[in-house]
């Protein structure tokens, strides 16, 4: 008995020395999305979603992670005119991702899971609490909202066939099912010719922007309907718009009321430089991060100190690795403190006077030259 | 009694007509119908409507009205030439530009508002109509007797009359489908088949809530005002749009009950029977001086 006993205290021990987790979760093959719903998740932030996070989808997924086909019938009636719908949804969440996503559609969701529209919308119309849409109403609103947009047709059979007619359901499913979105390509340089006279051009980095502020399309891509890019149903171009409308979406990040010249040139721009406009050189050891590891408010880009502390607390000898910046100290020089040679705040050159009269760097170095 | 006095007499008497006049002003004042807390409602939103007309076939398909096939209801070319209610239907929708975009045009549904003081109940000399304890305003056909008086009455022009029958005509209206529908607790024909649920039945009370939640939280959708809220006193139907009402081609209206002014007029009229005494007994008073002067000319003549 004292030895089962014993065997079942074990037990628990056992397994866990087994499967023992690398805490640094980091490097495991993890999505950051699994988890975080922000995109800089902090330790005073972290933006967790909800457990259990294995094989759900949430509203900061892709297209693809949904289901390919639905269909609508959760909403039944004795003399319904017409059959359910069979909703393309992998379709049609490819057709948002340019217009706002997930969340388009699937409104008001809480951190966490995806949760369909009969989870708020009741079925029954003839309710007591009439604050939002029925299920039925709500459906048709969402469709509508841009079924009118692209078509202008309001008609019930555009999606619904009617009960009396004969055509299989299956052979509808199975044809809508293959249909795809085609891939939109993304520009890599736009270039906008406009009226004004000093400086006629704006080149607008479209790649760069994403890659350097790490954006998703619909960050900038919101409320776009689909007769932006398609004109079948819509071929007469968009009104004029006002300086303050065309302005908009840069004016989010850049100050577009002054400052005309930042964007605005005859030549074509540079492209960014972090060292020539704010006097910190990324391109030595921060070339790999993301402007958002550092700049974690969003859209907010100014007034980080460019002390190495600020960011990375106090070095020392035991949690500064010398060789990262390609020179091994040698057995004497590793044991003073940072502070002994590097006297600036930013750690850039070392001064040797504190010890030696004759000595400077760069030209004689206190260790040898290794691989970064 | 037998010590009464004539003094007393005329006291007691005094008190007692005085008494009867107060009481009988009393029951004239009061209202034919109680407004119910819980009358119910219906909150049309303009902007949500998409203009797909099933609600008119719905009506027809209820009512025993003749109707073509539901798909026909697809032809937006009726949208062409602004229509109102008649005997042959007693909802339509209409459709105005949209100032910002052409894709979503406003469409605005037309029927019987069901008004919470009706000019038509008060107009109809017959007592023909009622306003039912869930807000409904119907009529009793075996009481009219096509004076058309309701039609005239109504600050909306919503009823209509049979004049194609020759005999038997009746008026026709929105019935708010009281007899088969509401008053069972089941929803009117139109707000059941609105696919978009753009027509919201519920408590009037509960109706004004929600639409007052909507202005606030779209105050760039909606305009701030609730048609029907105040409009002639209130009405059941009430109205969301985007748009000043009077542009998609709502009555401008007082706040005031349409049958006040009617009643007033009628009452002040006929009130305690006075004024018809009255005007008898000037022509009487007319005739006997008449007729005292002719006998005098007569006697002079003589």
């Amino acid at each position: 008995m004292k030895k089962f006993v014993l065997f079942i205290f074990v037990l628990p021990l056992l397994i866990y020395s087994q499967t023992k987790i690398n805490v640094n979760h980091k490097y495991q093959e993890l999505k950051c999305k699994t988890c975080h719903s922000c995109d800089i998740p902090t330790k005073e932030k972290p933006c967790l979603i909800e457990c259990p996070r294995d094989k759900m989808v949430s509203v900061t997924q892709k297209p693809e992670d949904g289901p390919e086909i639905l269909t609508i019938n959760k909403i039944k009636f004795e003399n319904d005119l017409y059959k359910p719908v069979t909703f393309t949804h992998r379709l049609h969440a490819e057709m948002s991702d340019m217009a706002g996503g997930c969340k388009m559609c699937h409104h008001y969701n809480p951190p966490g899971k995806i949760i369909g529209c009969i989870d708020c919308h009741q079925i029954e119309r003839n309710r007591i609490d009439i604050s939002k849409p029925d299920l039925k109403g709500a459906y048709h609103q969402q469709c509508m909202n841009c079924h009118r947009q692209w078509s202008g047709k309001v008609e019930c059979e555009s999606c619904h066939e009617l009960n009396s007619s004969q055509k299989s359901e299956n052979q509808k499913t199975i044809n809508s099912s293959k249909k795809m979105h085609p891939k939109i390509e993304v520009p890599a340089i736009i270039k906008y010719e406009t009226p004004k006279t000093k400086g006629n051009l704006v080149l607008f980095l479209h790649n760069e922007h994403i890659k350097t502020f790490s954006l998703d399309c619909q960050n900038c891509h919101s409320n776009e309907s689909c007769n932006k890019c398609h004109y079948k149903f819509n071929p007469k171009p968009e009104k004029l718009k006002s300086t303050l409308e065309k302005h908009l979406k840069c004016s989010n990040c850049h100050n577009t009321k002054s400052n005309c010249s930042f964007c605005h040139s005859n030549n074509p721009q540079r492209e960014f430089n972090h060292f020539a406009r704010t006097g910190f050189d990324i391109s030595n050891y921060h070339v790999k991060l993301t402007c958002q590891r550092c700049h974690i408010e969003k859209g907010k880009f100014t007034g980080l100190v460019s002390d190495c502390s600020s960011c990375h607390g106090v070095w020392s000898k035991s949690n500064f690795k010398h060789t990262v910046v390609g020179l091994q100290l040698d057995e004497t020089h590793n044991e003073f403190d940072c502070t002994e040679c590097h006297q600036e705040k930013n750690y850039k050159r070392p001064g040797c006077k504190n010890c030696h009269e004759d000595k400077t760097y760069p030209k004689e170095k206190p260790g040898k030259l290794v691989k970064k | 009694m037998a010590n009464q006095t004539r003094r007393n007499f005329i006291k007691t008497s005094a008190l007692i007509t005085s008494a009867t006049i107060g009481l009988t002003n009393k029951s004239k004042a009061a209202p034919k119908y109680i407004l119910s807390e819980d009358r119910m409602g219906v909150l049309v939103d303009t902007t949500v409507c998409i203009g797909c007309r099933k609600c008119e076939w719905a009506c027809k398909v209820e009512h025993n009205l003749p109707t073509s096939a539901i798909e026909t209801y697809d032809d937006r070319s009726v949208f062409n030439e602004k229509r109102r209610p008649n005997d042959k239907a007693l909802t339509v929708v209409n459709e105005y530009p949209n100032d910002y975009s052409d894709k979503f045009p406003i469409n605005v549904k037309v029927q019987c508002m069901h008004c919470d003081k009706p000019a038509c109940l008060s107009a109809c000399i017959v007592g023909a109509f009622s306003k039912h304890e869930n807000g409904a305003v119907t009529w009793d056909t075996s009481k009219c007797i096509g004076c058309r008086y309701c039609m005239v009455a109504c600050p909306f022009q919503i009823p209509a009359f049979e004049f194609e029958k020759a005999l038997k005509p009746d008026i026709k209206k929105c019935d708010f489908c009281y007899e088969q529908r509401t008053s069972k607790g089941k929803l009117p024909a139109c707000v059941e088949i609105c696919p978009v649920e753009a027509i919201t039945f519920g408590r009037r009370e509960d109706l004004i809530k929600t639409a007052r939640q909507k202005i606030k939280i779209y105050p760039n959708r909606y305009i701030n005002r609730i048609f029907g809220e105040y409009e002639v006193g209130g009405t059941s139907w009430l109205y969301l749009a985007s748009k000043e009402f009077e542009k998609l081609d709502f009555p401008k209206l007082g706040k005031d009950p349409a049958p006040g002014v009617s009643e007033a007029i009628q009452h002040g009229i006929f009130a305690y029977f006075v004024p018809p005494v009255a005007l008898y007994a000037l022509l009487g008073g007319i005739m006997w001086i008449n007729k005292n002067k002719k006998s005098k000319e007569k006697e002079q003549e003589k």
